[in-house]
C-alpha cells in the first residue's frame, strides 16, 4: 500500500510548499532589507534624540535650568550675554494662541459642513480645494503676512508694527485650517452611522443629533486633531520668521515684533555674525525643548485617536 | 420649527466657514499675483539697459532726506548706452514724471500709454565730474565751502567760474562736494530747470540759472511674455530687482528633489511595505508607528538642525545640494511611508491570497503582484510628498547660501539655493520692487505646484482600480 504514505492525517494545516534554497534565501534576503528600511524611523529619532542631548549638553552644563526657562532676556550675542527663552516661549505662546482662535472655529465648522451638510457633489469639489490649501508653500503665507495682511491691517491700526505677532498669528490660522478640517472631518465621517440614526430615532433634529450625540462621541478624535494643529502652530518656522519680526520682547505683545522659538533658531542661524559653538548649543536646547514639546504632543494625538478608532472602527 | 431654524442657520454658518477658509487664500493669492505686475516694465527698464538704485540726499538743517535715483548699471550695446547714459548718472525724471525712487520709474514705464514698445523722454543728469567738473571743499570761517575748480564745459556755459563757491543749488544749502551734484540732481527734479545756483564769487554774491540735465528718447519693450520669460531663465543679480532670474534657485530645487527622491522613496516604499505585509503586530510595529507619525511632527527649523550637524558637518557634505537633499529625505521619509502604506492597504486581501495560493513565497506576492498594484497610488502620494518638498524652506535655510547664489549648480557638492529660499530672501528685502520680484516668485511655484498636483490626481484617476470585494 505505498501509495497511502501520502494519505498520512496531519494537524498541521500551514501550506507545505517546496520553495527552492534560491527562492527561500531571496525571500529572507527582502524581509531583511525591507525591515532595515522599517527599522529606520526608530534610527532617525533616535539619532535626533542624541544628536540634541549631546549638542546641547554644554549649553545647560553652564546656564541653570531655571535661568534658561525663566530667564526674561534673550541676548545670545550680545554683551553680557543672556539666555532666558521665557520671550520666546510667549511670543510662540501668541503666535500659537492667534493662530488656533482662527483655525479651530473655522476648521471644526468646515470639518462639520463637508461631513454633515454638503451634498457630496459639494464635497467632492470642496475637499480637495481644502487640501490644495494645504500644499501652499508656508514662504508663500508668510509672505501674505508680511506684504498683505500687515500692511492691511495698519490702515486700521496705525499703531501696528511693520513686524508683529498678530499678522503672523492670523496667517498663520488661515494656514492650519485646512489640517484640522481635514482631521476632524475624518473623525466626524468615522462615527458609525448608527449614533446618527438612533438620535434621529429619537427625535432629534440634524443639528440636535450633530450636537448631543455626535461631537461628544467624535470629541477625543477631535481633540487629537486640536493637538496635531497646536504642534503645526509651534512648529511654525517660516511665516514668523518673515512677519513676525526678530526681536525678542518681554511681555510679548501681539502688535509689535515678537520672536518665537522657531525664529530664534533660524535668527542664529542666518545671522550675519558667525555663531559661536555655546551659542550653538543654546540653539540645540531650543531645538531640544521644541522636539520634546512636538513628540509629546505628537504621541499624545496618536494616542487619542487610535483609541478612538478602536472604539468606532 | 425653531429646532430646525436653529439648524439652517447652523449649517449656513458652517459653510460660510469653508467659503470663507476658501476665499480668504484665492484673495490673497490673486493680490499676490497683482503685485507681481511691475514685473514687465522692470524688466522692460533693464532691458532698456540700466539698473537704478535708490539714493538719498543730505540736507543740512531738514529732518527727512530727499531721495534720488542713480544709475547703477549701463548694459554695454544697450539702447540707454546707446543714448549716452552711463554708470553714476542721476536719473531725473521719465515720461514727465520725477523719479525720486526706482519704482517711479518702473511705473511710468508702465503706464505711459501706447503698445508693446513705447519711446519714453528721459531726462538724466551725467555725474559730478562731468556735469559739474572738478571740485574742492574748503573750510573757510568755520563752515565747510564748496570751491569750482575746473568747471565742465557746460557749467562754463552757464556762466560758473573757477574760483567760485557754491553756496546754494536751488534753495538747498550745499555742504560737500558729492552734495553739491546731488542738491542739482534734486532741485532739477523738484523745481525744474533752470536751476537757480547761488554762488560766491570775489566777495559778492551771484545767482545764476542753469541746466544742466540732457534730454532723449528711450525705447521700452513692455512684454508680459519676455519678462516673466527672462525672470525664469536668467541667472540672479541680488542687487537689482529688476534684473533677478529664478534659474538657479528653480534647478536647485530640481536638483535637491532629486536627491531627496532617490534617497526617500526606496527607504519609504521598503518601509511602509515591510510595515503592511510582513511585520506582525507587536510592540515594535507600534514603536515604529508612533515614531513615523512623530517624525512627521518635527518642526522643519528642527530638521534644519539635524541637516546642518549630520548631513552637511558630520558626514563632510558641507552646505550642498547632497546635504539639502538628505535633509529634506528625513523630512519626506515619513510622508512617503504614510502615504504608501494606504496605497498598499487598497489592495484587496484576495490578491495576495491568490498568489500564495499559488506558490508564490511572501516576496514574490509583494513584488510581482501587491506593489505593480499599488503602484499609482504610491505614484500619487510620492508626488504629492514632492510638492511638499518643494516648498519647504526652513530646514534648508540652515543649508542654502540662499541670496548670494547667482550660478546654475554643476553637482552635488555645489551649494544651492531653492525657490522658497529665494522667495523669502527676496520678501526681507525692504528695497523697492523686491516685493514684486517675490509675488513673481510665489506666482511660478505655486502654478508648478498646482501642475503637479493636478498631475497626482490625473494619474489616480487614470489608474484607480475599483476592486469589488
Amino acid at each position: 500500500m505505498q501509495g497511502c504514505k501520502g494519505l498520512s492525517v496531519t494537524t498541521d494545516l500551514r501550506p507545505r510548499v517546496r520553495v527552492s534554497r534560491g527562492r527561500r534565501r531571496r525571500e529572507g534576503l527582502a524581509r531583511a532589507v525591507l525591515a532595515l528600511a522599517g527599522s529606520l524611523s526608530i534610527g532617525i529619532t533616535l539619532l535626533i534624540v542624541a544628536l540634541f542631548v549631546h549638542g546641547s549638553l554644554p549649553f545647560l552644563r553652564t546656564v541653570p535650568l531655571g535661568e534658561f526657562l525663566l530667564g526674561t532676556r534673550w541676548a545670545p550675542i550680545h554683551e553680557p550675554a543672556s539666555y532666558g527663552i521665557l520671550p520666546l516661549v510667549g511670543a510662540t505662546l501668541v503666535t500659537t494662541g492667534i493662530a488656533l482662535a482662527v483655525a479651530v472655529p473655522l476648521g471644526l465648522l468646515a470639518a462639520v459642513f463637508l461631513s454633515t451638510y454638503a451634498p457630496p457633489s459639494l464635497r467632492r469639489v470642496l475637499k480637495p480645494a481644502l487640501e490644495l490649501l494645504a500644499g501652499i508653500p508656508t514662504v508663500v503665507y508668510g509672505f501674505f503676512a508680511l506684504r498683505l495682511v500687515t500692511p492691511f491691517l495698519q490702515r486700521f491700526f496705525p499703531s501696528l508694527g511693520f513686524w508683529n505677532g498678530l499678522s503672523a498669528g492670523l496667517v498663520m490660522g488661515i494656514m492650519i485650517i485646512p489640517y484640522m478640517a481635514s482631521l476632524s472631518e475624518d473623525v466626524l465621517y468615522a462615527v458609525p452611522r448608527s449614533l446618527w440614526e438612533g438620535a434621529y430615532a429619537l427625535g432629534a433634529t440634524r443639528f440636535e443629533a450633530l450636537v448631543r450625540v455626535v461631537l461628544p462621541a467624535a470629541v477625543s478624535g477631535i481633540g487629537a486633531a486640536f493637538i496635531l494643529a497646536l504642534t503645526r502652530a509651534v512648529g511654525e518656522t517660516m511665516i514668523v520668521a518673515l512677519a513676525a519680526g526678530r526681536t525678542p520682547t518681554w511681555p510679548p505683545d501681539p502688535t509689535q515684533p515678537l520672536l518665537t522659538l522657531t525664529a530664534a533658531i533660524v535668527n542664529i542661524a542666518t545671522g550675519d555674525h558667525e555663531a559661536t559653538a555655546f551659542i550653538w548649543s543654546a540653539v540645540f536646547s531650543i531645538g531640544l525643548l521644541l522636539f520634546l514639546t512636538t513628540l509629546a504632543l505628537n504621541t499624545l494625538s496618536y494616542l487619542v485617536i487610535r483609541r478612538f478608532r478602536e472604539r468606532y472602527a | 420649527m425653531r429646532r430646525k431654524a436653529i439648524g439652517r442657520v447652523f449649517a449656513g454658518v458652517a459653510g460660510a466657514a469653508v467659503g470663507v477658509s476658501l476665499l480668504a487664500v484665492a484673495l490673497l493669492i490673486l493680490i499676490t499675483a497683482f503685485q507681481a505686475g511691475p514685473l514687465t516694465s522692470m524688466r522692460a527698464v533693464a532691458e532698456a539697459g540700466i539698473s537704478l538704485s535708490l539714493r538719498s540726499l543730505e540736507v543740512p538743517g531738514a529732518r527727512e532726506a530727499l531721495t534720488y535715483v542713480t544709475i547703477a548699471q549701463v548694459v554695454a550695446g544697450s539702447p540707454a548706452a546707446a543714448l549716452g547714459l552711463s554708470r553714476g548718472d542721476a536719473l531725473v525724471a521719465l515720461a514727465g514724471t520725477g523719479v525720486d525712487r526706482p519704482s517711479r520709474a518702473w511705473e511710468a514705464v508702465g503706464r505711459a500709454p501706447g503698445g508693446r514698445a513705447v519711446t519714453l523722454p528721459v531726462v538724466w543728469l551725467p555725474r559730478a565730474e562731468v556735469a559739474l567738473g572738478g571740485l574742492r571743499a574748503e573750510w573757510r570761517n568755520g563752515e565747510a565751502q564748496v570751491v569750482m575748480v575746473s568747471p565742465s564745459a557746460a557749467a562754463r556755459e552757464a556762466g560758473l567760474q573757477p574760483g567760485d563757491v557754491l553756496l546754494a543749488i536751488g534753495g538747498i544749502p550745499v555742504s560737500g562736494t558729492r552734495q553739491a551734484w546731488e542738491a542739482l540732481v534734486v532741485a532739477a527734479r523738484t523745481q525744474g530747470v533752470p536751476v537757480e545756483i547761488t554762488v560766491e564769487r570775489e566777495g559778492e554774491r551771484l545767482t545764476l540759472f542753469w541746466d544742466p540735465t540732457r534730454t532723449g528718447e528711450l525705447t521700452f519693450v513692455r512684454d508680459p511674455l519676455r519678462a516673466w520669460w527672462s525672470f525664469l531663465t536668467t541667472l540672479n543679480e541680488p542687487r537689482y530687482p529688476e534684473r533677478a532670474g529664478l534659474l538657479p534657485a528653480f534647478l536647485g530645487s530640481v536638483y535637491v528633489v532629486l536627491v531627496m527622491a532617490a534617497v526617500a522613496l526606496p527607504l519609504g516604499i521598503a518601509g511602509a511595505v515591510y510595515l503592511e505585509e510582513y511585520a506582525s503586530q507587536n510592540a515594535l510595529t507600534r514603536a515604529i508607528e508612533i515614531l513615523v507619525a512623530n517624525l512627521a511632527g518635527i518642526p522643519s527649523a528642527v530638521v534644519g538642525i539635524i541637516g546642518l550637524e549630520v548631513f552637511a558637518r558630520a558626514l563632510g557634505a558641507g552646505r550642498s545640494i547632497l546635504a539639502g537633499g538628505l535633509t529634506l529625505a528625513v523630512l519626506i521619509l515619513p510622508i512617503v511611508i504614510v502615504a504608501s502604506r494606504e496605497a498598499l492597504r487598497s489592495v484587496p486581501k484576495t490578491i495576495r491570497e491568490a498568489a500564495l495560493a499559488l506558490g508564490a513565497t511572501r516576496w514574490e506576492t509583494v513584488r510581482h503582484h501587491v506593489l505593480p498594484y499599488a503602484f499609482p497610488a504610491i505614484l500619487t502620494g510620492t508626488i504629492l510628498s514632492f510638492s511638499r518638498a518643494l516648498g519647504e524652506a526652513a530646514p534648508l535655510l540652515f543649508l542654502g547660501a540662499f541670496l548670494y547664489v547667482t550660478y546654475v549648480p554643476q553637482g552635488l557638492r555645489d551649494s544651492f539655493t531653492v525657490v522658497p529660499l529665494q522667495i523669502f530672501a527676496w520678501a526681507t528685502r525692504p528695497q523697492d520692487g523686491f516685493a514684486a520680484v517675490a509675488a513673481a516668485a510665489i506666482v511660478v511655484l505655486l502654478s508648478f505646484l498646482l501642475l503637479l498636483n493636478a498631475g497626482a490626481i490625473l494619474l489616480r484617476n487614470r489608474y484607480q482600480r475599483r476592486w469589488s470585494e
